[in-house]
């Protein structure tokens, strides 16, 4: 009897080390960042943005950075976490293809009892898998960061806004594989899955200036996850469901787009 | 019994280049079969079109009864697959990875892996990445033969293999054939084919040049002779040579005391080796010529010929 999802399997036996890196760097940011919260708070704080220009507060979204949820969202979810997990989920999402094929390794793959289809599935969803540990690992640390810190979050909201980061940085890793599937190079995969995430964050800090750049935020996947303040109002239904919606089309372009076309490399 | 690979037309081209043009092949079952052919003929583009890694731009092909394109991962693991350029890297152990193609491709009987592991001197607990080319080329050819399947097909499959390792793979092959199963080998080493081969088909710039059992393709039959003899001169030895027609590119000169013969044999070596011997032989090397140089001495003229028709 064959086991179900080898090739889900094999990914995630062979990115252990890179998943425990990742771990360790985002329970390390948010151990870094979330204590300093109750020696900031306050007057003090409120003071230290004032004297930024409004601008730049503005584009990091540090307009709230005086309560719990804003300055939670200000430093992990809004920015450091975004960050790492957008590096973890584009380099993920464009070795899996891409990076696999240049490798020589999807040749050898797919001369196995494999079909293209159930490789892009597989790999698509090892991705989502570890997305899903790093996303769970921060929700259990702010989680417990919550009281002795003073964030004072509902632990609902935390859940929400964990939802759009992973939702977030998987349409990242999910544009790499798609582009990834489509030219089997891993360099465009890469900048594909980045690309998007710049141009997103960039889009929002620009509509973030002024009102006449509103228009903006309907084409940010950055907006799409945090316009509605997830950690102040709970999950944004349909943000997530552009989020999420986008990715599994994404997915299953990769997949076809696989199916179709010759291997290189 | 069907052919375990019959292909009609079979065409690739790149953009505008033709890798292969319109290639017919038979492969009967429970035979060796061996494609030869200098590097760029067509032959990683045709074994990599029946394991449907890449797909025709015209033309079918038939794989153990059933389309390469619609067969589908059950098709796939009825083959065995060595790719002409094998890349393995990573921290994945040997046996884990040929596990993981278990997996996939099983069922592999108990004791296979090891069995072949053993039989080519393979360690299994050292990871890929840092295998030299010869072993990542064994881990290759066991994850290719674990699951004793019907049909291999093996691109240059002993490259950076040493030769007692080569002579065990050529043992293996010789079993599967016993065993029933068909080999689809290619190489672009002549000698390899000859000893393992039931037949052959010799691939030129994307067509087939010459098909046919081994000992009837001419190709056994070029050879590059270099002799120095002594006691001797220049003009006996041009001579002597001269009564043997067929002979090619002779060279005759002096160093020293001893005369220096270089020639091309096309045909009969016997009478060359004779007439040599006739005189004090310092040293005797007798080469196959690469085969590119042979296949075009031999059929490259046909070659340029069809390429003038179709023009």
């Amino acid at each position: 009897m064959r086991k179900p999802l080898p090739v889900f399997r094999r990914a995630i036996a062979d990115s252990w080390r890179s998943i425990i890196g990742w771990t360790i760097g985002v329970v390390g940011v948010l151990f870094m960042y979330l204590p300093l919260f109750p020696s900031l708070g306050g007057a003090e704080m409120e003071q230290m943005i004032a004297s930024l220009p409004e601008e730049m507060v503005k584009t990091l979204g540090y307009e709230q950075i005086g309560t719990g949820a804003g300055y939670t969202q200000g430093t992990f979810f809004g920015l450091i976490g975004f960050l790492l997990l957008t590096i973890a989920a584009t380099s993920w999402g464009s070795a899996a293809i891409a990076g696999a094929e240049e490798s020589g390794r999807l040749e050898l793959n797919l001369a196995h009892g494999v079909s293209r289809v159930q490789y892009a599935l597989e790999s698509a969803l090892a991705v989502l898998v570890r997305l899903l540990w790093l996303g769970a690992v921060a929700t259990l640390i702010v989680l417990a960061l919550n009281e002795p810190s003073e964030l004072g979050l509902e632990p609902a909201h935390i859940v929400a806004a964990t939802a759009a980061l992973i939702g977030l940085t998987m349409l990242s890793a999910a544009f790499a594989l798609a582009v990834g599937a489509l030219t089997g190079r891993r360099s465009i995969a890469t900048a594909a899955g980045a690309g998007v995430a710049v141009l997103g964050y960039v889009f929002n800090a620009i509509a973030n200036q002024s009102e006449d750049a509103e228009a903006l935020r309907a084409v940010s996947p950055y907006s799409w996850a945090y316009q509605n303040t997830p950690l102040i109002d709970g999950a944004d239904w349909g943000g997530l469901g552009l989020l999420w919606g986008l990715a599994v089309v994404l997915v299953v372009i990769s997949a076809l787009a696989l199916r179709r076309r010759d291997i290189t490399g | 019994m069907p052919p375990a690979i019959r292909t009609a037309e079979l065409s690739k081209r790149y953009g505008s280049h033709t890798a292969l043009h319109g290639l017919d092949l038979t492969i009967e079952p429970g035979t060796v079969f061996g494609l030869i052919g200098p590097n760029g003929a067509g032959k990683t583009t045709t074994l990599r079109l029946l394991l449907d890694i890449i797909r025709p731009t015209t033309g079918s092909a038939r794989v153990l009864g059933e389309d390469p394109r619609t067969g589908g991962p059950a098709l796939r693991r009825r083959i065995g697959f060595v790719p002409g350029e094998l890349r393995l890297e990573g921290r994945v152990k040997g046996r884990a990875l040929l596990n993981h193609f278990a997996d996939i491709s099983g069922p592999v009987a108990p004791g296979a892996i090891d069995g072949l592991a053993e039989r080519l001197g393979l360690d299994l607990t050292r990871q890929v990445r840092h295998l030299s080319k010869g072993n990542k080329q064994k881990l290759g050819l066991v994850q290719a033969f674990m699951h004793t399947p019907e049909l291999l097909v093996l691109d240059e499959p002993t490259s950076g293999l040493d030769p007692l390792v080569q002579r065990e793979f050529m043992a293996m092959v010789r079993e599967a054939r016993d065993n029933g199963q068909t080999v689809l080998l290619s190489s672009h080493v002549l000698s390899e084919i000859q000893q393992t081969a039931d037949v052959v088909a010799v691939l030129s710039q994307g067509r087939i040049v010459a098909e046919g059992a081994v000992a009837s393709l001419r190709l056994a039959s070029i050879r590059r002779v270099r002799a120095g003899l002594a006691d001797t001169s220049e003009d006996a030895v041009r001579t002597a040579l001269a009564k043997l027609t067929h002979l090619r590119d002779v060279e005759v000169s002096t160093n020293g005391d001893v005369v220096r013969v270089a020639a091309t044999v096309n045909g009969d070596i016997d009478a060359v080796v004779k007439e040599i011997a006739r005189h004090r032989v310092v040293d005797l090397a007798v080469e196959e010529p690469d085969l590119e140089e042979s296949v075009l001495s031999l059929y490259g003229s046909a070659t340029n010929g069809e390429e003038a028709d179709r023009a």
